[in-house]
């Protein structure tokens, strides 16, 4: 046994105790613990595999850099891949496995890639999987698949709830270190709105492991009254387990709360995990800085770690990583982790500072090897021992864990996320935010102060001046006294020279720095073009501890500073972030709202087949008991209609109500035929161009009262017709007195169709409903016996004798059940929309499926619609140029198949008789089609080049997605009643 | 993009409730106008890198079309003023 | 033969009648009165006098020169009668009272839930009583008016009722929201 849990100190509860599995070991840890420090605590140093060459892995950070400790967690459809050991939380029941590793972890069968390194260099998927094509798919990639890559994804549905979340504030801290959390206390205490965030289950960052003491007490006590004080706050938000993963326009961060990850039964009230979007007037980094590893020979071997990571869990989880442990530093960090180590009782082989001229002092007995380097590493699944080399001597050191520091680097992440480029600081070795405005400033360590006393007063600086910015002042902050600091300094060293073995930089994608010499002799030396060549930086660290590291050998190897290499884009996410949270809510019936007609309950209750239709679901069919498929209960539907009468829920169809002195002429602009003269109590057919001239919308628009017309348009594009009367009332023509206001979700609106719907009608309202008094067209406020308003359109869809009737949206099923009630008689029956869609194919009337955007009204034999008198309207100009005016445009026909018994699909392809079937030949496609039980056949309607001249000819039907080629014959795209006898009857 | 739009009738809102149309500087022609103009304003579109005016529309708002000058690079919003103003300004 | 026709709210089916309320409780309201009210050509400001002077009814924001009327005191014949003689010429006032769908929702969470929906700051201080403006709750646009301290109003179209309910439901979960008709 070589780490263990320290018999005293830390913040962890020592009486609670927690089981937990590994790869199917039982062990235990503390309340307190994470994952990874209750698996050092169990002496599982060795946690994964490498990505490339499989290497065995240990622990190497104490947060959410670490590269190698990733472990899949939980069990059945609730897994996480992927998941950080050093920041999960322990909970009692978790089961942890390890990734990449088969058939075992011990034994992993891919190490053999380790042998095969010498072709697993830079660039090898490049080179190596190029050729022949046809091996990617079967040979290259199955075997790289099974071999590689990071944990699985499960394949079950995630049982997790997800949700999003806004909140505002004056202040949004991010990190609840010493810098965050005085600068929540000082602008919470001056009663700005805060909101303060740490990734972390406990807030407090770095105080948690702080040993220097703060006003006389430890770290950890100063964090509890701190806490406690900003608890007490109204005006401050506390938030814990949160990552804030993005930086977006106008200072709006995204975040992730971990809400009930840490819980083994997560309650079924909550979210696993939520994304909040926080929209800040102003916001402070306080995430720290990240100590950088160094790259020297076997550095990857498991026991090798940050030594500020091994401070932390000796400090703060009571755990030791090994019994006789080394250190590798380039700056002070090394001994002030030696003296941490001591104090709890470790001993300490050595402490290897790269720099000859150092005057650090170690704890007392402890050997210091000033100007030496590690070469190598030696262990198998664990370190048991470096190698030292100094002034071209070599030792042979034993230890069970090492610590290496090689500097440290501001964490900026998300100060650079929205395009502005980190900055080389010479002083501080290392990349720094560049000014990005007022919205968000650093404090403390990102800001490259690395002093708890600096830390705590920077915070405090930082709070005021952003209250001052939003015109609140503030008495200057009481600052907590801190005990005796060292001055913490590093001297850069970025590739530890004489590697015996691979010096990685890139632990998680398992580059070394030999891959990087590589890139740059291959020419890829641009550090974005390194970073894709070697794919450094590229895995889900996002290179957060070798970016840096990176970019020295590089520069190094260019013989440039940093400065001028510069450093890679950073981009949201900070951290990984679930598809699920991302989605939040917005799954299953809640991807997007269901719009529910006033008649659904009507259509449910006459066992209506629904139909989603947009964001509405209509009635589809209305099967009736013996009815073996859809087709016959939509032959029934649609002969019933032409014999006796239907009914159909229309309620769907957008309606504006247009009021003002200028609402005719405004319309009369709107659509390319004349509304002028519209009669009151009229309804006329419109239609509306593009400004391209083509078809926009169609539907019937009647004239209430002078100044007050109903415009409806298609259920489809009822929005988007809004949106642009709206745009041309309040941009094109601003002078026009027009308003307009929907009234889509007011009524409710039935057709009543067939050569019987006047019985029914009658049967219904108080007013003459006869073709006299009640002609074609006629559009007029009706009262329902029995009192009810509702309004009456004589129009047809269908084609048949028909009226439209709307009441007010609460009476709709009653209304609908008494049409049926007193259609029974006259045999009505409910009908759908595929019913509805037969009628008017048979009728030739169009829909979308006709008008798709690239039809123009003469395409469609609207021609004569297109008013020559109107001085303008949207559209009129462009529908005369050339283009739209061509003799051989494809105009509207109907077709029949020669052989009665063929059928026509929607989507296929028109061909002159004798052309080879190929797109070049290509005249004119199927727009819609369907079975006529009138005609007895299939029907259909298209588009064919000058096909009002070719009635009678016969073209190929080509549906090439099925193979199938019918002969058709074009003819008048009205195939019931022609002379519109029924209509006006 | 931005994230967050101020709407000058209904205050700071989220981009979600707005919908874009484009080129706000375009004047519709007059009927009588040529070829070309009517072309350029129905089809031909500048994507200028910087400063650009643009019709948004406050869909779940109050549903005004509103003129937003905003920085296609920096996604800064220099400006949200409402469509008929504009249209006022330029003379009709 | 005169018809008696039943009156169906929206959410009938859906939403049990009053029972015991919890802390944060939604409240659908079963009949209202709702007019929209569309004020003419420079009549803007003459018609928002008009309407705030009247004490019966409530007056939500929807844009320029366009309101939403809101009364549970009238029927929508009456409250259609009265603003027609209220604003005679001003105005065109559109009955909408079948076509909206009106949600009180109340309780010290209420802010917290409408947060998971909601994109403005609902912050006393930022949107205080007496507030209302037209919002996208999720996927959703509502009529958002804040009538008491923590008691908010939603107004919704008709059609989206279900799905907005569903979604408050879903957002007040945490907090064991309550829904029942009002009384
Ligand atoms: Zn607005």
């Amino acid at each position: 046994m070589t780490a263990y849990r320290l018999s005293a100190g830390g913040l962890v509860d020592r009486a609670t105790s927690l089981n937990f599995t590994f790869d199917g070991q039982s062990m235990k840890g503390l309340a307190g613990d994470t994952l990874a420090s209750a698996l050092l605590a169990n002496d599982q140093m060795l946690v994964g595999r490498s990505f490339k060459y499989h290497r065995p892995r240990g622990i190497v950070t104490a947060g959410a850099s670490e590269p190698n400790a990733l472990m899949t967690i939980g069990s059945g459809a609730r897994t996480d891949p992927n998941t950080k050991a050093t920041v999960a939380e322990l909970y009692a029941g978790l089961e942890a496995r390890s990734q990449n590793s088969w058939p075992s972890l011990k034994y992993d069968v891919g190490a053999l890639n380790g042998l095969l390194s010498p072709f697993l260099s830079a660039g090898f998927y490049y080179k190596t999987f190029m050729w022949p094509a046809a091996f990617w798919e079967k040979v290259y990639e199955p075997i790289i698949r099974k071999a590689a890559g990071l944990g699985r994804a499960v394949l079950e549905r995630d049982p997790e709830a997800y949700e999003k979340c806004w909140a505002h504030c004056d202040l949004l801290v991010v990190g609840s270190g010493p810098a965050g959390l005085m600068a929540a206390l000082t602008a919470g205490r001056a009663g700005l709105r805060v909101i303060l965030v740490d990734e972390g289950f406990r807030h407090g960052g770095s105080l948690l492991s702080e040993t220097t003491p703060i006003d006389g007490e430890p770290a950890a006590a100063f964090v509890d009254k701190a806490l406690s004080e900003l608890a007490t706050l109204p005006n401050v938000t506390l938030m814990a387990r949160t990552t804030v993963f993005g930086w977006y326009d106008d200072n709006v961060f995204g975040a992730l709360e971990r809400v009930q990850k840490h819980l083994a039964v997560p309650s079924s009230k909550l979210p696993a995990e939520r994304v909040w979007r926080i929209a800040a007037k102003r916001a402070l980094l306080a995430t720290g800085a990240e100590e950088r590893p160094l790259v020297f020979g076997g550095n990857d071997r498991p026991g090798v770690m940050m030594a500020g990571a091994l401070s932390t869990y000796a400090n703060r989880y009571g755990v030791a990583a090994g019994k006789l442990v080394a250190l590798f530093t380039n700056g002070s960090a090394g001994y002030r982790t030696a003296a941490d180590l001591a104090a709890h009782g470790i001993d300490i082989a050595a402490i290897i500072d790269s720099r000859a001229d150092s005057t650090e002092v170690a704890p007392f007995g402890t050997r210091v090897i000033r100007g030496g380097s590690i070469v190598d590493t030696k262990g198998r699944s664990r370190l048991s021992g470096i190698t030292v080399e100094r002034s071209g001597f070599e030792e042979r050191i034993d230890c069970d864990a090492m610590g290496m520091s090689g500097g440290f680097s501001p964490v900026i992440h998300l100060a650079c996320q929205r395009g502005a480029k980190p900055v080389w600081s010479e002083t501080l070795k290392a990349f720094v935010a560049p000014d990005v405005g007022a919205g968000l400033r650093l404090a403390g360590s990102a800001a490259g102060l690395y002093a708890l006393a600096a830390c705590l007063k920077d915070g405090a600086d930082k709070a005021r001046t952003i209250a001052s910015d939003l015109g609140l002042l503030t008495s200057a902050a009481h600052l907590p006294a801190v005990g005796e600091e060292t001055t913490a300094s590093f001297t850069a060293l970025w590739y530890v020279p004489g590697a015996r073995s691979k010096a990685f930089v890139d632990f998680q994608n398992d580059v070394h720095a030999k891959d990087l010499g590589l890139a740059l002799r291959e020419g890829f030396g641009h550090v974005e073009h390194a970073k894709r060549y070697t794919t450094n930086g590229m895995a889900t660290d996002q290179g957060k501890l070798s970016n840096v590291n990176a970019v020295g050998i590089l520069a190094g190897m260019q013989g440039v500073s940093p400065a001028e290499l510069g450093t890679t884009t950073f981009r949201p996410f900070y951290t990984p972030v679930p598809f699920g949270a991302l989605a939040g809510t917005s799954r299953d019936e809640h991807a997007a709202p269901k719009r529910v007609s006033p008649l659904h309950g009507w259509a449910a209750r006459n066992k209506a087949v629904f139909i989603e239709s947009g964001l509405w679901y209509r009635s589809s069919w209305f099967p009736r008991a013996g009815e073996k498929t859809w087709r016959e209960s939509v032959d029934r539907e649609v002969l019933n209609v032409r014999e006796n009468v239907g009914l159909c829920d229309v309620s769907t169809l957008g309606k504006i109500e247009v009021f003002g002195p200028d609402a005719a002429e405004f319309l009369n602009r709107l659509y390319c035929n004349p509304f002028l003269k519209l009669p009151v109590g009229k309804a006329r057919y419109g239609l509306m161009l593009r400004e391209d001239g083509m078809v926009y919308d169609d539907g019937t628009t009647s004239r209430l009262s002078d100044e007050h017309f109903l415009v409806t348009t298609t259920t489809a594009l009822a929005g988007g017709v809004m949106s642009h009367m709206e745009y041309c009332a309040q941009v094109l023509w601003p002078e026009l007195k027009v308003r307009f206001c929907s009234v889509s979700d007011q009524w409710a609106q039935m057709a009543i169709a067939g050569p019987k719907s006047r019985l029914v009608v009658q049967a219904l309202v108080e007013d003459d409903v006869s073709n006299a008094a009640f002609p074609f067209l006629a559009a007029k406020a009706v009262t329902l016996k029995g009192g009810l308003k509702g309004r009456l359109f004589r129009i047809s869809f269908s084609g048949e004798l028909a009226y439209e009737l709307a009441v007010p949206a609460g009476y709709g099923e009653a209304v609908a059940d008494k049409v049926m009630d007193v259609g029974r008689m006259h045999g009505i029956c409910a009908y759908g929309l595929e019913a509805l869609n037969v009628l008017r194919i048979e009728k030739g009337h169009v829909t979308h499926a006709e008008l798709d955007g690239r039809v123009t009204p003469d395409d469609a034999g609207f021609g004569r619609m297109l008013s020559s008198q109107k001085a303008d309207f949207i559209g009129k100009r462009l529908s005369t140029r050339f283009g739209l005016t061509a003799a051989d445009r494809m105009q509207m026909v109907g077709l029949k198949p020669v052989e009665k018994d063929k059928d026509i699909r929607a989507g296929a392809h028109l061909l002159r008789e004798g052309a080879k079937p190929s797109t070049l030949n290509d005249q004119g496609y199927v727009s819609s089609a369907c079975y006529s039980p009138v005609l007895g056949q299939f029907i259909a309607l298209g588009f064919l080049k000058s096909g009002r001249e070719r009635y009678g000819e016969k073209v190929v039907v080509w549906d090439r997605l099925r193979g199938e080629e019918t002969l058709a014959e074009i003819c008048n795209p009205v195939f019931v009643d022609p002379a519109n006898t029924k209509l006006n009857s | 993009m931005a994230s967050l739009i101020p709407c000058p009738h209904c205050g700071v809102r989220p981009k979600e409730e707005f919908a874009i149309r484009g080129d706000a500087s375009l004047v519709r022609p007059d009927p009588e106008s040529s070829d070309e103009t009517w072309n350029d304003y129905v089809h031909i579109r500048a994507n200028p890198r910087g400063r650009y005016r643009e019709h948004w529309q406050h869909v779940a708002g109050c549903r005004r079309w509103l003129v937003v000058e905003r920085d296609t690079f920096t996604h800064e919003v220099f400006s949200v003023t409402d469509g008929s103003v504009r249209a006022w300004e330029i003379g009709r | 033969m005169p018809h008696q026709f039943q009156e169906r709210h929206a959410l009938e089916e859906l939403v049990s009648m009053n029972a015991a309320a919890a802390a944060d409780h939604l409240a659908v309201v079963a009949r209202q009165a709702i007019v929209v009210v569309l004020a003419a050509e420079g009549q803007e400001a003459s018609v928002a006098a008009l309407l705030t002077a009247d004490e019966e009814i409530s007056v939500r924001f929807s844009a320029p020169g366009e309101w939403l009327v809101v009364t549970g005191l009238q029927t929508p014949e009456l409250l259609q009668q009265s603003l027609a003689a209220l604003l005679r010429e001003t105005a065109h006032c559109v009955d909408q009272s079948h076509g909206r769908v009106l949600l009180r929702l109340s309780g010290a969470n209420s802010r917290a839930i409408l947060a998971k929906g909601i994109g403005i700051d609902l912050h006393p201080s930022a949107f205080v009583i007496g507030s209302s403006a037209n919002v996208l709750c999720g996927h959703i646009s509502i009529n958002l008016a804040l009538v008491d301290k923590n008691s908010f109003e939603i107004v919704v179209m008709r059609s989206f009722a279900e799905s907005l309910l569903h979604d408050l439901c879903e957002m007040g979960r945490a907090f064991d929201l309550s829904v029942f008709f009002a009384p």
